[in-house]
């Protein structure tokens, strides 16, 4: 006879579907669902280097709880159905081997026990570990086969489950014949048509290669940063050798200098007379190398500080600043009156320290007076251009000596000459200062040249102090 | 003009020797009293006994053995008998820090000698120049002022 759907047929059905081989079609099924969720989620976690065990957000826990709900329900109306079927019926047992298999090739360890924590079912990886015989367990409970702390907080996790209704994901430790292990765990109530919570299913995934791993980026990470703070004092430190170094040069390296220069020009003064001239010659030639050499120190040290001094961010007016070079520049030249063409453009303003940027626009424009010395008619001049990428750069053109741009990437080193100091006297200093401070300011310089043709040097400078940290304006 | 003494802190005995120089050369014979350390400036002007110097014009190096320049600028400032005795700081240093504490401390000028003599020279005239021809000297009232 047809059975009409109806129900008292449905309850013998979801009776019969609530056997313990419908309960592992459903575990299986879960199993599934969330070994794959976790090991998209390990793979998620390694690529991105993210704390690798940061647990789901809860909302991924209800997820999981309901995939759970609804393999269940699947798995009851899967069985409703099969069991209309005689086939089906005979096949039943078959079906459990089956699927035992499945939960039995399951890298994870697959369990279930009763409300009240007494084993009903374990996959065979579970026996392999803690090794307890699948016939022996049932009945058996945690406090059986694992330490009581362990026990104690596996059985707390399963009360939760119980509690909560739905799935909830835990990191539980159990000992192994290698040490403890680090499982991430998902367990979930299983109810019967009463609704009442009569088991735990639970799925532990053993994270203990991820977690090392992790151990180890944590370490690495922390290392890393020992590691930065070490060489951020040791740069600090080096930093004040370097002021140290400076100022014992500054007071130091010139005392014997002047001496050597002071009494040259006094065996010069009172006892040139006794001398032949190629013997001034040589005395003379000592007291302009000391010269030579006192103007190194001086440059030494200017980019010494130019290296160490703490910028002061404020608004500096370019345009006063290189008037006022000019004009001096002009009253110390040995020619005041020579022909020569000034222009400083209006309005040049930048933000930077005061005192350097000066230093920068003293270097760049003495440049181009040396450079221009030789000529009939000089141009210098000081001006502001908006770039293509729409940043604003200053320069210093000039109409003298140039250079060859094959060389323009020496422009910028310390102690590099492009022109003789027979034909340009200078230390080879002054624009690795001017270089070196524009590189702190956090802006870009860079020059172009024609021999003979003359020479640009643009310069970009932030609008602010570059990186918040440095702070604004102090 | 101003014959009084002038007492040079100084313990490089060649610079000693071109300081000396260069005040005869530019015809200023005034007696030099050079001290080699800062200790010795400190006996010479505020001795713990017996008279002490009345110089018109300190020259005083920043680092000098014993007690440095500036902490003898200090204590100078710091004693009414010298509060107000002209401190020339003559340095090679030109470290802002040095310049800045040199002024703080009461420093009536921070000068730096030049490496070349001939520049020394110029140097020395404009300050005995001022020091001792152009500046009125403080009385000597033998109290406190």
């Amino acid at each position: 006879m047809r059975q009409r759907p109806g129900t008292t047929g449905a309850r013998a059905g979801l009776r019969s579907a609530l056997t313990p081989t419908a309960l592992v079609v459903a575990a299986v099924v879960v199993v599934c669902l969330l070994d794959l969720a976790l090991a998209i989620r390990a793979h998620d976690d390694a690529s991105h280097r993210s704390p690798l065990l940061s647990l789901p957000p809860f909302a991924e826990a209800l997820a999981l709880g309901a995939i759970c709900l609804l393999a269940l329900g699947a798995a009851a109306r899967s069985r409703m159905a099969l069991l209309r079927s005689e086939t089906a019926r005979v096949s039943a047992d078959e079906d459990a081997k089956r699927l035992l298999q499945v939960i039995d090739n399951s890298s994870a360890v697959i369990y279930m026990r009763d409300a009240d924590g007494r084993y009903l079912l374990v996959n065979s990886r579970f026996e392999q570990l803690f090794g307890v015989k699948r016939e022996e367990i049932v009945g058996m409970t945690d406090f059986d086969i694992f330490p009581p702390e362990v026990a104690a907080d596996f059985r707390a996790n399963d009360l939760k489950a119980l509690a909560s209704g739905g799935a909830i994901q835990a990191e539980e430790t159990a000992p192994q014949s290698d040490g403890p292990h680090t499982y991430i765990t998902v367990k979930y109530p299983i109810t019967d048509p009463s609704g009442r919570h009569y088991a735990i299913c639970g799925i532990s995934t053993d994270i203990t290669d991820l977690k090392r791993v992790e151990e180890e980026a944590r370490s690495l990470n922390t290392g890393l940063e020992t590691r930065v703070r070490e060489r951020t004092a040791e740069l600090e430190a080096s930093t004040r050798e370097l002021d140290a170094f400076a100022y014992s040069v500054s007071h130091d390296l010139r005392a014997p200098l002047r001496a050597v220069a002071g009494f040259s020009e006094l065996l010069l003064e009172d006892y040139g007379r006794g001398l032949d001239p190629t013997g001034r010659d040589y005395l003379g030639r000592v007291v302009a190398a000391t010269s030579r050499m006192s103007r190194l120190i001086d440059d030494l040290l200017t980019l010494s500080r130019a290296t160490r001094a703490e910028l002061s961010w404020r608004p500096v007016d370019l345009t006063a600043i290189a008037q006022r070079i000019l004009t001096d520049l002009r009253a110390a030249d040995t020619d005041p009156d020579r022909p020569m063409e000034l222009i400083v453009e209006d309005g040049l303003r930048a933000t930077g320290d005061p005192a350097l940027l000066e230093l920068v626009l003293q270097n760049l424009i003495s440049n181009a007076w040396k450079f221009t010395a030789k000529q009939d008619k000089a141009l210098i001049h000081v001006g502001a251009e908006r770039l293509p990428d729409g940043a604003c750069s200053f320069f210093v053109r000039d109409s003298g000596a140039g250079f060859d741009m094959r060389y323009a990437d020496k422009l910028f080193v310390p102690f590099q000459r492009l022109h003789s100091n027979e034909d340009f006297a200078g230390s080879g200093i002054g624009l690795a200062i001017v270089g070196r401070i524009i590189n702190r300011h956090g802006g870009r310089i860079w020059a172009e040249g024609h021999p003979e043709r003359g020479a640009v040097f643009r310069f970009v400078l932030p609008e602010r102090p570059p990186g918040s940290a440095e702070g604004g304006p102090r | 003009m101003n014959d009084a003494p002038i007492l040079l802190a100084e313990d490089n005995p060649d610079d000693v020797l071109l300081t000396r120089r260069a005040f005869s050369k530019n015809g200023f014979d005034n007696p030099i009293i050079a001290v080699p350390d800062g200790e010795a400036c400190l006996d010479a002007l505020l001795p713990a006994d017996g008279p002490a110097i009345h110089p018109a014009l300190v020259l005083l190096d920043i680092n000098l053995p014993k007690v440095g320049g500036l902490e003898v600028l200090y204590r100078l400032r710091a004693d009414p008998r010298t509060r107000t005795v002209p401190v020339v700081i003559l340095t090679t240093s030109r470290e802002q820090r040095d310049v800045l504490e040199g002024y703080r401390l009461g420093a009536n000028s921070y000068v730096c000698k030049p490496v070349s003599f001939t520049t020394f020279v110029a140097v020395v005239r404009t300050l005995a120049t001022y020091w001792l021809r152009v500046n009125e000297p403080r009385p000597h009232t033998g109290a406190a002022p």
